[in-house]
C-alpha cells in the first residue's frame, strides 16, 4: 500500500540506523496533501496500526501508528468538512495531537523509548505548539463563542480565554520539560538531553502568552540541576543561541543589563552567520544593553544587514550621539508603539541621559581653555555657570526650562556618574573636574 | 459502626464563615494616606479597628436574614461515618441502634431524614449538657418525632379545610422538613411518602405563589417571584435549628434577589446565595444613594467598605454588569483609595478593568491615570511596558493620563524637579497614589542634592524643590532619616549641609526602594 511503502520504508530505515532526526521526521505531520489523500484512500486507522506493529513489533510503531491515525483523521476533517457548520478544526486538531504526545511520553516512562529518539519528542512538541496557536486563532476569530464558562464566575476577564489552548499546550510542554529533568538514567541514555530544546520551546511560549514570569521556573531548574546535566557546551549549538537568546531576554527584562549583555553577547557570537532574523532579534536587546551599560551606539556598519534594526535605532542614535533633546523625544515618540511592543521603550528611554550629557560636554568644550601659562599644558575652564548650561538644555529641548531644573538635571548627570563635579547653589556655578569632567568621552 | 463524632466540631459551614471574617478583617491593608496635603507624613491613620465600628444600627437591617451572621449550632455529620474518638454513653449507643432497628424502621421517613433528626436530638442534647443524664431508653425514635411533627403541621390546614391536600400551602414549619430532604437527598430505594414525589413538589412550586396570595395577609408584592421568595425567607429565618445549613447545589442560573433592605453586611458566601438576601438592582441604586450620604456625613469607612463588599457581591450573584455595576466598583474604588486600602482598591480596579473591556460606559481614563500611578508606585515595569501598549493615541491626549505618564517619565530621567511639579497638579484622587510613593522620591532627590551640591544649601531650597508644605517639614524630613548633625542656622537662615551628609541618605533610599509587595496586587 501507499501507506506502507512512503512512511514505512522510511521509518523502518531510520529506526535501523538510530536516526533520531529522521525518524522524527516521519512524525511530523507536514505532509503533503496529496500523500494524505493517498494514505487515507488507502489504509484505514487499524491498518495503519496493525501493519505497523507487524513490522516492527515496537512500541514506538504503536505510538507512529497512532500519530498518523489521529493527524490524518484531523486533517481529514479539516479538508473534508468544509461545508458543515464553522467546527473549530484546528481545536481538534490541537486535541488530537495532544493524545498523540501522550502517547510519546507513555512510551518513554513506561515503555523504555531511548534517548536517541528524542528528535520525536521535539517535533510532536513543536508542532503541538503551532496546533494550539492556530486553535486560539481559529477559535478567537469565529463566532462560535463559548461564554457560559465564562459568564459563571465570580471573577471575569472577557480575555481570559483568548490563549486557551496555548495555555494548555504550556502546561503539557513544562509536563514534558520535567520529565526530561528528572530522568535519572545514565547520561548518555538520558532525556535529560532534551531539556534545551524543550526550555526553549516553553521559554518560547511563556513569552508569546505574556506571562515571562513563569520563565524563572526553568531558568531555576536548569540552574538547579547542573551538575547532573551534560555541560552546556555539548548541547547542539541552535539550542545554545536560543537559550543565551531568552536568558538574555529574560534578564533584560528584569533590568540586569549586564547579565543580559553577558547572555546576549554569548547568543550573538553562536550564532549561525548567515541567521539574519536571529542576529536580529538578538540585536534589538543587545544594542539597549550597550547603550545603559557602555554608553556605546551601534555603528552604521553593524546594522548594515538589518533595515529593520537601522529604523528602529538609527534616528535615536543620531540624536544621542548630536545631543538632540527635542529629536531625540520626538525621534522616541515616534517609534514608542514599535518600542512598547518589543519592550524596550522604558529603557531606550534612558538614552537622553546620554544625550543631554553629551550636548553638556558640548557646553563644556566650547568654553574653551583657561589662559595657559607658558610650559604647561592648557587646562580647559571648568567653572561653567549654570545659566550656560540652562541656555545649551533650553536649546535643546526647544523649550524655557528654568534654572532650578536645570540643576536638577545636572544633579542628576552628577549622581549618575555622567559628570564630575559640584554645582554651587551660591554661585550659580558648576565646578567641574579637571581632570575627566565627562568620564569616558576624552575630556 | 458507633456514634463518636466530636462534640465540639464545627460545622464546615460554620467554620468557613468565620474564617471569612478573618479574612476580611485582614485584607484592609493600613497604609498611610494623608487627609490633605498639609498633613502629608505627618498624621498616621490609626489601623482599621478589628471589631465594626458602626454607626447606630439600622432599624431596617434585621439581623436574623443573615443565618450565618448568627451560626446555627453545628450540625453534627452522620453518626454512622464518624470516626473520631469522643466516648459517647452507652445510653446514647442504645438510642441509635434502637432507631435503626429493622423492626422500628418507618417506610415513610427516609434515612437520610432519620439521620438528620438524630444529629439534631443528640447535639441538642450535648450541647445543653444533659446528654449523659437524659433518659435516652425513653427518647421517641427519630422517626417517631418526625411523624409527630408532620402531624402537627398538617392538622391546622385540615382544619383551615381551605387547601384539600396538605400538598397545597405548607406553612413555614412544614418547609422545614422538606429542606431537610433538600439538604440529604433520600435514597432512590427508600419508600416515599407520597407529598414527597417529584410530582408533588412540583405542584407545590408551581401553585404555591398563588396559593399563598389568596391567604396572604402579608404586604403586597411586586410580583408573585417576590412572595414565593420572601416566603422562602421566613422560612429561613426559622430555620436555625435544623439540618437546612448545608449547602443546596449550585443553580443554573444567576440568583434574582428579592431583599428590599438597603443596608446588608458583607459575609463571604460558603454556599449559594439565597434570593431573599440578595438585593435586585433597583434596591441597590437607592443604596448607592444612601451609602453616598452616609460616607460624606460619617466618614466611617469600615462601615462603608462594608457595606460596598455587599453590594458588589449582590451584584455579582445577580450578574448585573452594566453602567450601575461600573458607577459601584468606581465609587468604592474611590473611596478605598481615599482610605489607602490598597487591597480593595486593587479588587475594584480590577473588575473595572474587565468591565470596561466589555465596552461599559464609566471613567476609565481616571483609572487608567491610576493604574498607571500604581505600577509606578509597586515598580512593575512588565505591567507598565503592557498598559502602555494598551493605550491610544486618544488616551494619551487625556489629561489624567497625559499626567501619569508625565510622572513615569520624569521619574525614569530622575527628574525630580518636575515629579513633584507633577506631584502639585494631581487630577482627579492620584495624589493618594502619589503620596504613597512620593517618600521614597523625596529620599532619592535628596541623595541627588547631598552627591551634587557643595558646600551647603538653604533649607529652604530643599523645601520648595521636594515639595515640603514648610522648613519645619522639610526639617523633619532630614531628621527622620538621620540627618541630626546636618542642619545648621546661619545668620538666621538654616542651611542644609549637603557636602557634610555623604551617602547618609543612601540606605533609607535603597530600603524605601526595596520591592513593594501588596496583597491583591493587579
Amino acid at each position: 500500500m501507499a501507506f506502507d511503502s512512503v512512511f514505512f520504508n522510511e521509518f523502518s530505515d531510520a529506526w535501523s540506523r538510530r536516526d533520531g532526526y529522521r525518524l522524527a521526521r516521519t512524525l511530523s505531520p507536514e505532509v503533503s496533501a496529496e500523500e494524505l489523500k493517498t494514505i487515507y484512500n488507502s489504509t484505514n486507522a487499524h491498518d495503519i496500526k496493525s501493519s505497523v506493529r507487524r513490522g516492527l513489533q515496537g512500541n514506538a510503531a504503536l505510538v507512529v501508528g497512532i500519530a498518523r491515525d489521529e493527524i490524518n483523521a484531523a486533517r481529514e476533517s479539516d479538508g473534508g468538512n468544509d461545508s458543515e457548520s464553522p467546527q473549530l478544526v484546528w481545536t481538534k486538531v490541537f486535541e488530537a495531537w495532544t493524545d498523540v504526545l501522550n502517547q510519546l511520553l507513555r512510551g518513554y516512562q513506561n515503555h523504555g523509548f531511548e534517548a536517541w529518539t528524542i528528535p520525536c519528542l521535539y517535533i510532536v512538541c513543536k508542532n503541538l505548539r503551532a496546533f494550539a496557536i492556530k486553535a486560539d486563532d481559529e477559535r478567537n476569530s469565529s463566532s462560535v463563542e463559548d461564554t457560559t464558562a465564562n459568564n459563571l464566575q465570580d471573577d471575569f476577564d472577557p480575555d481570559t480565554n483568548k490563549n486557551q489552548k496555548l495555555e494548555e499546550c504550556a502546561r503539557t510542554l513544562s509536563r514534558v520539560f520535567m520529565i526530561c529533568q528528572t530522568d535519572r538514567a545514565p547520561i548518555e541514555e538520558s532525556r535529560k538531553w532534551g531539556s534545551y530544546y524543550i526550555a526553549n520551546l516553553l521559554l518560547k511560549t511563556y513569552f508569546k502568552l505574556n506571562s515571562a514570569s513563569l520563565s524563572k521556573n526553568i531558568l531555576n531548574s536548569l540552574r538547579a540541576s547542573g551538575r547532573d546535566m551534560p555541560d552546556f557546551s555539548a548541547f547542539p549549538k541552535s539550542q545554545r543561541v536560543t537559550f543565551k537568546y531568552h536568558e538574555g531576554v529574560l534578564a533584560f527584562l528584569e533590568e540586569n543589563y549586564v547579565q543580559a549583555e553577558t547572555c546576549l553577547t554569548e547568543a550573538w557570537d553562536l550564532c549561525h552567520k548567515d541567521a539574519v532574523r536571529n542576529k536580529e532579534r538578538i540585536l534589538t536587546y543587545l544594542i539597549p544593553c550597550h547603550l545603559i551599560n557602555n554608553h556605546t551606539l551601534p555603528t552604521k556598519k553593524l546594522l548594515e544587514p538589518y533595515p529593520r534594526l537601522q529604523k528602529l535605532f538609527l534616528p535615536l542614535c543620531q540624536c544621542i550621539k548630536r545631543g538632540e533633546l527635542h529629536k531625540f523625544d520626538l525621534a522616541l515618540q515616534e517609534g514608542e508603539d514599535e518600542f512598547v511592543k518589543r519592550r524596550i521603550y522604558l529603557t531606550l528611554e534612558r538614552g537622553r541621559d546620554i544625550a543631554l550629557r553629551n550636548l553638556l560636554r558640548k557646553v563644556f568644550i566650547a568654553r574653551g581653555f583657561e589662559e595657559a601659562k607658558p610650559g604647561e599644558k592648557p587646562v580647559r575652564r571648568t567653572r561653567v555657570p549654570v545659566a550656560e548650561f540652562a541656555a545649551a538644555i533650553s536649546l535643546g529641548s526647544e523649550e524655557k526650562i528654568d534654572n532650578d531644573e536645570v540643576e536638577c538635571l545636572l544633579a542628576n548627570m552628577i549622581y549618575k556618574g555622567h559628570m564630575k563635579g559640584y554645582i554651587s547653589r551660591q554661585h550659580g556655578m558648576v565646578v567641574l573636574s579637571k581632570s575627566g569632567a565627562f568620564p569616558g568621552t576624552g575630556v | 459502626m458507633m456514634p463518636t463524632w466530636p462534640a465540639a466540631a464545627p460545622a464546615p459551614g460554620v467554620q468557613a464563615s468565620s474564617t471569612a471574617y478573618a479574612t476580611t478583617y485582614s485584607a484592609y491593608t493600613p497604609v498611610q494616606v494623608r487627609q490633605s496635603f498639609g498633613q502629608a507624613y505627618t498624621v498616621p491613620q490609626p489601623s482599621y479597628p478589628v471589631t465594626h465600628t458602626y454607626g447606630p444600627a439600622p432599624p431596617s437591617m434585621p439581623s436574623a436574614t443573615n443565618p450565618a451572621s448568627n451560626p446555627s449550632p453545628p450540625p453534627p455529620a452522620v453518626p454512622e461515618q464518624q470516626k473520631t474518638k469522643i466516648d459517647w454513653p452507652d445510653s446514647v449507643r442504645r438510642y441509635v441502634q434502637r432507631a435503626f432497628m429493622p423492626a422500628n424502621l418507618d417506610s415513610t421517613v427516609t434515612r437520610a431524614e432519620m439521620e438528620a433528626k438524630l444529629k439534631e436530638t443528640i447535639t441538642q442534647a450535648n450541647e445543653s449538657g444533659v446528654m449523659y443524664t437524659l433518659d435516652w431508653d425513653s427518647m421517641p425514635l427519630p422517626q417517631q418525632m418526625i411523624r409527630e411533627e408532620r402531624a402537627r403541621v398538617l392538622r391546622p390546614h385540615l382544619s383551615k379545610s381551605e387547601t384539600p391536600t396538605p400538598t397545597q400551602a405548607p406553612t413555614a414549619k412544614k418547609r422545614k422538613s422538606w429542606d431537610v430532604n433538600d439538604a440529604a437527598p433520600a435514597d432512590s430505594s427508600s419508600t416515599t411518602p407520597p407529598w414527597r414525589t417529584g410530582a408533588g413538589r412540583l405542584q407545590d412550586r408551581v401553585t404555591f405563589a398563588n396559593d399563598r396570595r389568596q391567604i396572604a395577609d402579608e404586604p403586597l408584592k411586586p410580583s408573585s417571584k417576590f412572595s414565593r421568595a420572601d416566603k422562602r425567607q421566613k422560612r429561613n429565618e426559622g430555620e436555625y435549628k435544623t439540618y437546612r445549613e448545608d449547602t443546596p447545589p449550585p443553580s443554573a442560573g444567576p440568583v434574582v434577589g428579592t431583599c428590599q433592605d438597603l443596608e446588608k453586611r458583607y459575609l463571604r458566601l460558603t454556599s449559594a446565595p439565597k434570593p431573599s438576601q440578595v438585593r435586585p438592582p433597583h434596591i441597590l441604586r437607592q443604596t448607592l444613594e444612601l451609602l453616598k450620604k452616609r460616607w460624606k456625613k460619617d466618614q466611617n469607612y469600615a462601615y462603608i467598605c462594608d457595606q460596598f463588599k455587599s453590594m458588589r457581591q449582590d451584584l455579582t450573584v445577580q450578574r448585573v454588569r452594566d453602567e450601575f455595576t461600573v458607577e459601584v466598583y468606581e465609587i468604592h474604588a474611590r473611596i478605598a483609595l481615599e482610605k489607602g486600602d490598597l487591597g480593595e482598591y486593587n479588587q475594584c480596579q480590577t473588575q473595572l478593568k474587565a468591565l470596561y473591556k466589555l465596552g461599559l460606559k464609566g471613567k476609565p481614563n481616571e483609572f487608567k491615570a491610576y493604574r498607571i500611578l500604581y505600577y509606578i508606585h509597586t515598580a512593575n515595569r512588565t505591567e507598565l511596558n503592557n498598559a502602555l501598549a494598551d493605550l491610544t493615541a486618544a488616551e494619551k491626549k487625556d489629561k489624567a493620563i497625559k499626567h501619569a505618564l508625565d510622572v513615569r517619565s520624569a521619574l525614569a530621567l530622575g527628574n525630580y524637579h518636575r515629579f513633584f511639579q507633577l506631584y502639585n497638579d494631581t487630577p482627579n484622587m492620584g495624589a493618594y497614589l502619589m503620596d504613597m510613593f512620593v517618600g521614597r522620591e523625596r529620599l532619592h532627590a535628596l541623595c541627588n542634592i547631598c552627591k551634587a551640591y557643595k558646600q551647603d544649601v538653604p533649607l529652604r531650597f530643599v523645601t520648595e524643590e521636594l515639595y515640603f508644605e514648610s522648613d519645619v517639614e522639610a526639617a523633619q524630613f532630614i531628621l527622620d532619616h538621620g540627618g541630626q548633625d546636618l542642619l545648621d542656622d546661619r545668620n538666621g537662615s538654616i542651611v542644609f549641609l549637603t557636602a557634610k551628609a555623604g551617602n547618609r541618605f543612601e540606605g533609607p533610599r535603597a530600603k524605601a526602594f526595596a520591592r513593594v509587595d501588596i496583597k491583591g496586587q493587579i
